[in-house]
């Protein structure tokens, strides 16, 4: 439990990590509408991409320093040394994230998305995707930012950004599903499905990768 | 069970350049290794490959079972962004029994609730240093741990391991100044 | 005993020493196989009845859009076979391929763009397979310049493993993800399971121009090894009395 509250407090105490891509993302929201010259029916056709979009550059935003404050300061090796298990306290700590940014950030989706689109029905949909999509995010994300710890996001990003597309796919497939009422129930357990598999698989493998940086 | 580290051959290369060669020792309850060598030696890299960090090339490294570790690296693992208290709480330090005793000692104990970021680089060595004096292991480890502290938390630093080898823990460190610490010297070269 | 026979096999001194005796023959032999087919293929097969001779292009498409992915799972196995063993030869060979892959891939990309034009009036479409390509260059891409990053070779043939192996879990995922996309691509003419949709004619000099590109490609991943195997061995004793 003590892991739960220590990742809590190191990221809570730090504003402009979970504060800062939140404003990022609410900006976004607001500020796709301004440039975009249209009734507002077509601006709920578009609505979508732009809410997926910015859910993936706000993780990857949120994910960019992940491990290199605990990396620069000493901690993560302190953690290696100490027989507490490596990958749980990744876990944990990806957990944390995602409470404090992917959750409040499916919320401002959601509630733009009942705004924008007027279709409160099509919202109640869209709203455990994007929980679910933004936890995968940060897995993947953190994955990469693991691999490229000490040098720098962009390599880290476009190590990422091929794993992440086939997913950007799919919820443009979810969007469609919804719009026509298909099946849209396959998709939500196909994405829980791949989070279930990532959630426990990408701490261990960032936990393998820590270490290696770490020798 | 009286030896806590036996090292044998130990060698070391990066990208095939070598660092240092066939470094053995052993380190029994209640005697300190002082080692010795100049800058890029490899003194951090034998500290990290002990604390098992690092993986040697070559050699054999046995640590006892019952070795409990306390690091003491060039990074102090503390949160410039949080106060005195969490950094302490991060460390599980916070509601260690002797804690006031130090805090007094150092001169830190009316401002807890400060930003580390406030304290100067001395200040912040102590507070990273109370892992030590409040450690609860066996085996302590420490890397320069002299750099920024003033003379007198420095002969402090030394009463208190001389003390702690009486009670029969083990202490590898490295350091430029001759520490007043009852201790075998390992010359890296 | 697995892991002494290979490591005892794949030292990179018999690899190069071994290689350089099959070189001549595999390029010879891939030249031979390759301009055979194309010639065949250019000159000798009749023009489509849709695209006429625009097709033709699919001596070189085809072949590299197949050795393009059949390469990263080659580098797939090598990696395991590095995180398993410990073979340092196989991460050499992982990360000497990785650029051969990304041209590959690059021209398959291109001769893709150039079959599009007369084909579909557009050089590009967000299409499926055209897509999942594109998705694969960025991969060789992020694989070359992870590995170059690190000064320290043992983290860096680490990463490099993991990202191959993490991103072939991808691979039937793009796959996948891909077939749902409704597209302009024609699907795959050739299957292990099902009968060609093309014409024997057409088929016996493609399956050649395969053998002999992916003969081609077997000669640059062995220039390139061996690049890689000077590099990272140089200061071997056994490098410098071969040079």
């Amino acid at each position: 439990m003590n892991i739960f509250r220590f990742e809590f407090l190191k990221l809570s105490r730090k504003s402009r990590g979970w504060l800062g891509p939140i404003l990022v993302f609410v900006l976004i929201m607001i500020a796709y509408p301004l440039t975009v010259e249209v009734s507002n029916l077509e601006l709920g056709q578009s609505f979508f991409s732009v809410l997926w979009i910015a859910t993936l550059l706000v993780m990857m935003l949120a994910t960019e320093d992940i491990f290199l404050e605990d990396y620069n300061d000493g901690s993560l090796e302190q953690l290696s040394i100490s027989d507490g298990n490596l990958s749980f306290v990744i876990a944990v700590k990806i957990f944390i994230y995602w409470m404090l940014i992917g959750i409040p950030i499916s919320i401002i989706g959601f509630l733009f998305c009942i705004g924008i689109t007027n279709s409160s029905q099509n919202s109640i949909y869209v709203l455990p995707i994007i929980l679910v999509a933004s936890y995968i995010f940060i897995n993947v994300f953190s994955f990469g930012n693991a691999l490229s710890l000490t040098k720098g996001s962009v390599l880290g990003t476009l190590v990422t950004l091929p794993l992440l597309l086939p997913l950007l796919i799919v919820l443009g497939k979810v969007i469609v599903a919804i719009n026509f009422g298909l099946n849209y129930f396959g998709f939500l357990l196909l994405l829980l499905g791949i989070l279930s598999i990532i959630i426990f698989i990408v701490p261990m493998i960032i936990s393998y990768i820590i270490r290696a940086h770490l020798e | 069970m009286n030896q806590i580290v036996k090292a044998k051959n130990l060698s070391y290369k990066i990208n095939e350049k070598k660092l240092f060669q066939n470094i053995s020792f052993d380190l029994n309850k209640g005697e300190a290794i002082h080692i010795q060598g100049e800058n890029g030696s490899g003194k951090t890299t034998l500290l990290r490959i002990i604390c098992g960090l690092t993986k040697p090339s070559k050699g054999d490294l046995d640590i006892s079972t019952d070795a409990k570790i306390t690091f003491l690296g060039h990074k102090n693992a503390l949160k410039q962004y949080l106060t005195i208290e969490d950094n302490l709480s991060l460390l599980n330090l916070i509601h260690h029994p002797n804690l006031d005793q130090f805090l007094q000692k150092f001169g830190l104990d009316g401002c807890l609730d400060l930003n580390l970021a406030s304290l100067s680089f001395g200040q912040q060595k102590k507070i990273a240093l109370l892992r030590i004096f409040l450690n609860d292991s066996n085996l302590l480890i420490m890397d320069e741990p002299c750099v920024g502290l003033d003379n007198q938390t420095q002969n402090y630093l030394s009463n208190f391991i001389n003390d702690e080898l009486k009670l029969g823990k083990s202490v590898l460190f490295s350091s430029h100044i001759d520490l007043d610490i009852n201790s075998d010297k390992l010359n890296l070269s | 005993m697995i892991k002494k026979f290979i490591h005892q096999f794949a030292s990179p001194k018999t690899y190069m020493f071994q290689v350089n005796r099959a070189y001549p023959y595999i390029f010879y032999f891939s030249v031979i196989i390759y301009s055979l087919s194309v010639f065949w293929g250019l000159f000798l097969t009749p023009e489509d009845f849709v695209q006429g001779n625009s097709y033709r292009i699919i001596y070189l498409h085809v072949p590299a859009s197949f050795i393009s992915q059949s390469l990263y799972l080659a580098m797939a196995i090598a990696s395991a076979v590095y995180l398993i063993w410990k073979v340092k030869l196989s991460v050499y060979l992982v990360r000497s391929i990785a650029p051969i892959g990304a041209i590959t891939t690059f021209i398959a990309l291109i001769s893709g763009s150039i079959w599009g034009i007369p084909t579909w009036g557009t050089w590009w479409v967000w299409d499926a397979r055209i897509v999942s390509t594109l998705i694969l260059f960025i991969m060789y891409l992020g694989l070359i310049s992870l590995h170059d990053s690190f000064n320290n070779f043992e983290k860096a043939d680490k990463f490099l493993s993991i990202l191959v192996i993490v991103g072939s879990v991808n691979i039937p995922i793009i796959k996948m993800s891909v077939e749902w996309w409704s597209t302009l691509h024609q699907p795959a003419s050739i299957t292990l399971s099902e009968k060609p949709a093309i014409d024997l004619v057409m088929l016996y000099p493609l399956f050649g121009s395969i053998i002999g590109f992916a003969g081609i490609v077997t000669c640059l991943v062995i220039l390139s090894s061996k690049f890689q195997i000077f590099r990272r061995e140089k200061n071997k004793s056994w490098v410098n009395d071969y040079v």
